[in-house]
């Protein structure tokens, strides 16, 4: 049998890119597949916080240790997509005190470094803090980028010979002989980098071992392979503030419950989170309750939010993975570990593991003990290197530099660039000439979006994602034309067109749950600039409509393609720009 | 630990506060610095205070859950998860950056809430227009502070092309502070970025400390006036310290207002239900006293008990340079002094519309000092608060000066952020024998210290070229505006005599 590759991974979240790494670097041929962009199920929706294990420090030991061991590992392989902000537990009057003595033994139980503050001490880092918040457990969390992430590591992965399909949907696992061969994906727009418009294909890929790393949708993965997957998806909201009113993790020392953790994540705050579960992790209500909590709850901490500008919130769900028979009601008692599944073991179906749950702050970890078995599983013998070698943009690099000498932009505009890009920095930023900013909200400049298109092609989200590009205030009503404007030196028109579209509409989604107040009239200025200015309510180019344009009248006096004045209502065929149609 | 707390080295006067500023120092100071907890992780290097766990809690929880008051939330109507509590520290209106930072650095990033991008303040920016370099008030204010992070303390370096005109305030549609945002960031970035002995740093300190210099002027004030113009000396200037030879110094009166003041008496009215305390700055004092003599006269005309208190400098050159720990200890004067007249029942009137702004606006914005936000509200330009107290309309009704005379007249930027553009127009209107025009609303481009700069003289002209052209259009050939700055650009740029309506006023009703 011919097999195009060592190994299939499923699925493009952070597990299945720390998979791909994984699997590149040991020397095995792997193949990517993802559905939609790389992050685009639970990991691009998620809180962002790379754990000190503190949080489960009373309730789940083993998780909180593995957290802080993998938090320190990212710290140093992935320093250019965390942010060392540190994190508190706070205790607020009504909180138990009990419960804020449990949780500083536990931490100190998992050799996570904690220390006391007192309620001044706290507001002296954090000014917004609620003045009556009595005192606080300081702990090393940190924020982290998963979309840098999960690039860096299938950049890694590529240049270590893997292949990484995206916008390539798994349609059915294939089993011969009551072993599993390989995979049949359908391209979205044919096979490499999307670019739209571009007819799909499908496409068989057989392999040596297929890794189902979907995920909450792995149940979805099982059922082509004929295998029972049992994860119980549980979804949970974030509301995305427009600044960051703190600059350091802030948990509520209490035990679970909902809307209790502020996260300072780039240029906002975001707010979480709830957990319940639902049946289908495409499919769930997205309720206008769960938002209005995270404020009135996370504004016992941080008052001010309650008056701060809401830019949108969006909902994740949780791969839960829970082994049968535990049948536990409440999906916060369910375990945040993660499980292999072998299903030659459990199912016997040879050539496909599932791996479920987790969390993302332990990805690395999860990847290193599923390359493993697939290695063993393969008779490979190699050892596993991703936890000392820095991903691609996490070698040594400084943020400090004299930005309008060496790359003529402002200072705050080159700072932010280089914590986004890293070691990167100098080979993007010095490319382009002129290099205006494209997305002023977030300072995001044409170099680095030029970048980000020669990775993700047409797809403006890909670009998104990777440059923080109209995640700011305006939600790309002042940027997403400007974004597109830079697709259309490679790019046919309605291609540009498509791509403009996907994205003002994927930023509108969000801001649907929070319009009030101003992004409310946010959203109504960039309506009506879009409407008004650039005819995006009626865009005879987009509708396909027919236009009359001998409807136009042909204005007073132009001359015409001969030079001589034209007498426009009985023979003038007006081009739309108002000047005459030259052979009539 | 920047110039809120008022300590600066080069000030001889108290040391009030240092608390704050040394505090941060201390470990290092002792020699047994602090042993955080959370050595090699995250940035918690603060020393730790370890809360012993002695159950003094009776105090505590009595707020919780059990209260079932219906909570509003933002849109729905949802109460909170935890039940909530009713700590009445919980108002998000107590948590406004000014209270939160008492001791400075203001964090001024939730002021980006406000901007819709709409780029109304970049399209009004006098200075945008004219300088291809200077990147405009969206980005200086909430753009730049958006992208801010705590511990990152580069300031882009074109804050000190904004000339703090604050026309980027009065365009926003919003309410994004923007000058606030400009004036805390230049404070920040001359605090820790400038270099201190460079030239650019001395002569902004320089100007921005005009009344230190003024001061010690007037004490030979003809020898100042010819010194400071002299041509061998002012070469010297603009090549040493930037400060353009084109410019005149303005002349040093040889009786300050003060003198006058003092000479003359003080009060000639007494009238504890008419009380104002006279802000006069350092313009009138040392320049123009003329115009606080015209100021005394046509309030004491009205019945008015004129006080003239202490006072330093309102601070406007020290915002524009961003020398925020002068403007502090100032303000501090200032505040001390103002409020103790305010407690004699008066309002404070300032005849400079940018001392006027400064006390109202960006005191209260900047400076946590007892007793500023009274000064803010009590605080009035002259002319307004004849307008609002006085029938001035009444009183000019058969009033005229001796000869007809006709004024080209500019609002100052400043003026016009406080709503009185108009009010010199309207006031003389209707006034037989005078005509005054209004030379349209474009910055007179000197913006107080900024055209000072050898490196702004040209952009700062080029900004006047409109009010220039349309003051040689104006039937009248003597100028008239609030400002003593702009007064200095319009007849820098057409060689007018410029005068203020407070003269005018004094000529028409009281001579
Ligand atoms: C609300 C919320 C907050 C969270 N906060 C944190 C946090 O702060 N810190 C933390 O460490 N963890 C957090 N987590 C957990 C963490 O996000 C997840 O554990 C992690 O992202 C899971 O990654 P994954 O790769 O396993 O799954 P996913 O990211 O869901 O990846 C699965 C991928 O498979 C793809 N896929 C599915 N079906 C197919 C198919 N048929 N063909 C091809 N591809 C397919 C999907 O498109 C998807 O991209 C949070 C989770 C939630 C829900
Ligand atoms: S204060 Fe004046 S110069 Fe400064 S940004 Fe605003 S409009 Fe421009
Ligand atoms: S005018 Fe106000 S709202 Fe508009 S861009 Fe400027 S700061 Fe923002």
């Amino acid at each position: 049998m011919d097999d195009q590759a060592d190994v299939v991974v499923i699925g493009g979240g952070s597990t299945g890119c720390g998979v791909i790494r994984d699997l590149a670097r040991r020397g095995l041929d792997a193949v990517l597949v993802e559905k939609g962009n790389l992050t685009h199920g639970t990991t691009g929706r998620m809180h962002g916080l790379l754990h000190s294990g503190g949080r489960y420090a009373v309730s789940d030991q083993t998780s909180a240790r593995e957290c802080m061991e993998e938090n320190r590992v990212l710290r140093d392989i992935a320093s250019h997509c965390v942010e060392e902000t540190g994190g508190m537990f706070v205790k607020r009057p009504e909180d138990s005190e009990e419960y804020f003595q449990q949780k500083l033994e536990g931490c100190r139980a998992c050799d996570i470094p904690a220390e006391v503050i007192d309620g001044e001490e706290a507001r002296r880092r954090e000014p917004y803090l609620a003045r009556d918040v009595e005192k606080a457990i300081a702990v090393p969390d940190a924020a982290i980028d998963p979309f840098r992430l999960c690039v860096a590591n299938a950049a890694d992965a590529r240049e270590h010979g893997a292949r990484v399909e995206t916008h390539a949907k798994v349609t059915d696992v294939l089993v011969e002989d009551g072993e599993v061969v390989g995979v049949e994906i359908e391209h979205d727009t044919g096979p490499g980098k999307r670019v739209h418009r571009e007819p799909g294909t499908t496409e068989e890929i057989r392999a040596r071992y297929v890794v189902n790393a979907t995920g909450a949708w792995a149940g979805r993965i099982g059922e082509m392979a004929g295998v029972d997957v049992e994860v119980r998806p549980s979804k949970g909201v974030m509301t995305v503030m427009n600044t960051r009113q703190v600059d350091t993790v802030i948990n509520r020392c209490r035990p679970k419950g909902d809307a209790d953790i502020v996260v300072p994540h780039e240029t906002a705050c975001i707010l979480g989170t709830t957990d319940e579960e639902v049946d289908d992790p495409e499919d769930y209500p997205e309720e206008e309750w769960e938002v209005d909590l995270m404020i009135e709850t996370l504004s016992e901490l941080v008052p001010a939010l309650k008056d701060a500008r809401t830019l949108r919130s969006f909902w994740g769900v949780r791969p839960l993975y829970e082994p049968p028979g535990t049948g536990t009601d409440d999906p916060t008692d369910i375990t945040r570990d993660y499980f292999l599944l072998d299903h030659d073991e459990r199912d016997g179906l040879p050539g496909l593991t599932s791996i479920v749950g987790g969390k993302l702050t332990t990805y690395r970890m999860m990847a290193e003990s599923i390359t493993d078995h697939v290695c063993e599983k393969l008779g490979h013998d190699a050892a596993c290197d991703t936890a000392d070698t820095p991903l691609p943009g996490s070698d040594d690099f400084s943020v400090l530099r004299d930005y309008m000498d060496e790359f003529g932009i402002r200072s705050p505009v080159g700072r932010r660039s280089a914590q986004r890009l890293g070691s990167r920095a100098d080979e993007v930023l010095n490319g382009a000439d002129p290099n205006p900013v494209v997305c002023e909200c977030e300072g995001v400049t044409r170099a680095e979006v030029q970048d980000a298109i020669e990775g993700a092609g047409s797809d403006l989200n890909a670009v998104r994602l990777r440059t923080r590009a109209s995640m700011g205030n305006c939600q790309g009503g002042f940027c997403t034309h400007r974004i597109s404007a830079e697709l259309a030196q490679e790019y046919p028109g309605p291609v540009v067109r498509d791509a403009e579209d996907e994205l003002y509409q994927e930023r509108w989604k969000g801001q649907r749950h929070a319009l009030w107040g101003r992004q409310l009239s946010q959203a109504m200025l960039n309506h009506m600039l879009h409407a008004t200015t650039m005819n995006r309510d009626g865009d005879p180019a987009t509708t396909d409509a027919d236009v009359d344009f001998g409807a136009f009248d042909a204005g007073t006096g132009p001359a015409g393609a001969d030079g001589s004045e034209v007498d426009d209502a009985t023979t003038g065929v007006t081009a739309t720009d108002g000047g005459l149609d030259g052979d009539r | 630990m920047t110039r809120h707390t008022g300590n600066d080295d080069t000030d001889t006067t108290e040391e009030s506060n240092g608390t704050n500023g040394t505090e941060r120092h201390e470990e290092a100071d002792d020699g047994t610095p602090a042993q955080p907890t959370v050595p090699e992780l995250g940035r918690d290097e603060q020393p730790a205070i370890f809360v012993p766990d002695d159950d003094e809690d009776g105090t505590t929880g009595a707020s919780a859950g059990d209260e079932t008051d219906p909570r509003t939330a933002t849109d729905g109507g949802v109460e909170s998860a935890t039940g909530g509590s009713d700590s009445g520290d919980l108002s998000p209106d107590a948590y406004d950056p000014i209270d939160v930072f008492p001791e400075g650095d203001l964090d001024l990033r939730d002021g980006a809430d406000s901007c819709y991008k709409c780029t109304s303040c970049d399209t009004s920016c006098p200075v945008a227009e004219v300088d291809d370099e200077f990147p405009g008030p969206k980005f200086q204010g909430p753009e730049q502070w958006r992208l801010k992070r705590k511990g990152d303390h580069d300031i882009d370096e074109s804050i000190t092309s904004c000339s703090n005109c604050m026309r980027c305030d009065d365009a926003c549609p919003s309410s994004v502070p923007l000058s606030q945002m400009h004036n805390e960031a230049r404070g920040q970035f001359v605090e820790e970025q400038m270099e201190k002995l460079s030239v650019e740093y001395i002569r902004n300190r320089i100007l921005a400390n005009y009344r230190t210099s003024a001061r010690l002027a007037s004490m030979t004030p003809r020898l100042a006036s010819f010194a400071m113009n002299f041509g061998p000396a002012r070469w010297a200037m603009d090549k040493l310290l930037g400060v353009p030879k084109e410019r005149e110094f303005p002349e040093f009166a040889t009786t300050t207002f003060r003198e006058w003041w003092r000479d003359r008496g003080g009060a000639q009215v007494s009238n504890p239900d008419k009380r104002v305390a006279y802000f006069h700055g350092c313009y009138s004092n040392y320049n123009t006293p003329e115009v606080g003599k015209a100021m005394v006269r046509v309030y004491e005309h009205f019945g008015y008990e004129v006080l003239v208190p202490p006072q330093k400098c309102s601070g406007t050159p020290m915002f524009a340079n961003g020398m925020l720990k002068d403007a502090r200890r100032h303000a501090e004067t200032n505040v001390e002094n103002l409020v103790e007249a305010i407690g004699e029942g008066a309002d404070v009137i300032a005849s400079c519309t940018s001392c006027s702004m400064s006390l109202r606006q960006e005191y209260p914005e900047l400076f946590d000092i007892h007793g500023i936000e009274d000064v803010s509200e009590h605080t009035f330009e002259a002319l307004e608060y004849l307008r609002i107290h006085e029938d001035l309309n009444g009183a000019l009704a058969d009033a005229r000066p001796e000869d007809e005379q006709a004024f080209a007249y500019h609002a100052p930027c400043h003026a016009r952020n406080q709503g009185l553009a108009r009010q010199a127009v309207e006031t003389f209107r209707e006034v037989d024998g005078v005509t005054m025009e209004d030379v349209g609303d474009s910055c007179s481009g000197i913006s107080g210290t900024y055209g000072w700069k050898s490196e702004k003289y040209e952009k700062s002209m080029q900004i006047g070229e409109e009010m220039f052209e349309h003051m040689e259009d104006a039937d009248g050939e003597v100028g008239m505006t609030e400002c003593p700055t702009c007064a200095m650009q319009m007849e820098h740029g057409t060689g007018y005599e410029i005068r203020h309506p407070l003269q005018l006023l004094e000529e028409t009703l009281v001579a």
